[in-house]
């Protein structure tokens, strides 16, 4: 095998490269969570992974249920997805992190 | 022969045949160019929302500002009395005069080595060109100043212009400790690369040692990426490099320095109190190398 072979194989098995980043989340929408994401799946994804969770902290936020009962609007399980819809580890710690998880929620049993 | 008296009431006779039609021609003239300038101070933002380009903006300004003009020349003409063909030729000869002289002599002309919409590094500042005159550069930075250069300065000056080459090498430099795990820390590097989405596959990426410092190892680490993505990519890079090298235990090095003291120049010194520094070697402000004693 030469050399030029060998690197191909190193290509092919090398991780794959992302395409880009969405933000996945449930909205309540009265009666049930309906998950969603920004940008549609149809849409160009975010390219940088640290705007995506810097978004999705900001998102999060903005939409955080502060009192019980939730209501229309608000979001739970808010974290960061690649392209494919896997959810991403945090950069920064390379673990799962995900905002407004739903035991944290107001009226949430835990 | 005519006297002084009949020549001036011969003029008085001409401008009062000829005047009314020759002001009325300045009126044309004069409304008309500034009809043309106002139009085209309406119309440019509009444009500049449709066409991204500047150069072709400025490409499609310039051209129709250049008809106009011949058509509000050719009105003022034509009213003041000249038949229109007269005025056609006249124009026409003028516009191949312009046209031959700039033709023959632009290749002497020094040009600037960029265009309108280019970013460009000039006279020491970094930003985008929105204009250029015969005289000055218009340079927009990217902290929102308009900066105006001088083109002699340009033209005697390095100019880094962004634009010829659609993609361009990140360069940073990580520097770990001597002690820190080399191999771990270049494999989380050239992950980090590998899963950007706009770090480029061709140039390949690479991480390699770049140097044993004073300080510790400096890994240089060098993707490629488009143009446009340059900044906000490195800026990006550095934040998850910072935070992931944290993460997994990798220390970075820090200026660091040594001091050894002799035990010699400890013995002579009264019971809990140092000698003081003798000689440079003793110096705080003097560095000593790995490895030195003083």
């Amino acid at each position: 095998m030469n050399l030029k072979e060998a690197m191909q194989f190193i290509d092919q098995g090398w991780k794959r490269r992302l395409k880009g980043f969405r933000v996945h989340f449930e909205r309540w929408d009265g009666t049930q969570w309906i998950p969603d994401h920004f940008p549609d799946p149809g849409s160009k994804p975010i390219t940088s992974e640290v705007s995506a969770w810097e978004l999705a902290r900001r998102f999060a936020q903005a939409t955080r249920p502060d009192q019980d009962p939730i209501g229309p609007g608000n979001t739970a399980n808010v974290h960061v997805v690649d392209d494919l819809g896997n959810p991403v580890l945090f950069y920064g710690t390379h673990a799962p992190l995900g905002f407004n998880k739903k035991k944290d929620l107001p009226g949430s049993a835990g | 022969m005519k006297t002084e008296l009949e020549r001036w009431q011969q003029l008085g006779n001409e401008v009062m045949a000829y005047g009314q039609d020759l002001i009325q021609a300045m009126i044309i003239l004069v409304g008309g160019l500034i009809l043309i300038r106002l139009l085209f101070r309406y119309l440019r933002p509009r444009l500049k929302r449709i066409i991204p380009r500047e150069s072709v903006v400025s490409m499609i300004t310039h051209g129709v500002s250049v008809i106009l003009l011949f058509l509000v020349v050719t009105a003022a003409l034509h009213h003041a009395g000249m038949r229109e063909a007269v005025v056609f030729r006249v124009l026409a000869l003028i516009a191949i005069g312009v046209v031959g002289v700039i033709v023959l002599f632009r290749p002497l002309l020094p040009s600037l080595p960029f265009k309108v919409g280019n970013t460009v590094e000039a006279g020491g500042l970094l930003g985008r060109v929105e204009a250029t005159t015969a005289l000055n550069t218009r340079l927009r930075t990217f902290d929102g100043k308009t900066v105006f250069i001088p083109n002699r300065m340009i033209l005697n000056e390095t100019v880094v212009n962004f634009h010829f080459t659609p993609t361009r090498q990140i360069r940073i430099a990580v520097t770990i400790t001597y002690d820190a795990d080399l191999i771990q820390a270049k494999t989380i590097l050239t992950a980090i690369l590998a899963r950007d989405p706009r770090v480029l596959d061709k140039p390949a990426a690479r991480v390699f040692v770049l140097n044993l410092t004073e300080d510790g190892v400096e890994i240089a680490v060098r993707p490629w990426v488009k143009n446009a993505d340059y900044w906000r990519t490195r800026c990006d890079l550095l934040e998850i490099i910072k935070l992931r090298l944290d993460q997994e235990g990798i220390p970075f090095a820090s200026p660091r320095r040594r001091v050894h003291l002799h035990e010699s120049a400890l013995e002579g010194a009264p019971a809990g109190k140092a000698p003081p520094p003798q000689g440079p070697e003793m110096n705080p402000s003097t560095p000593i190398r790995k490895g030195e004693t003083a």
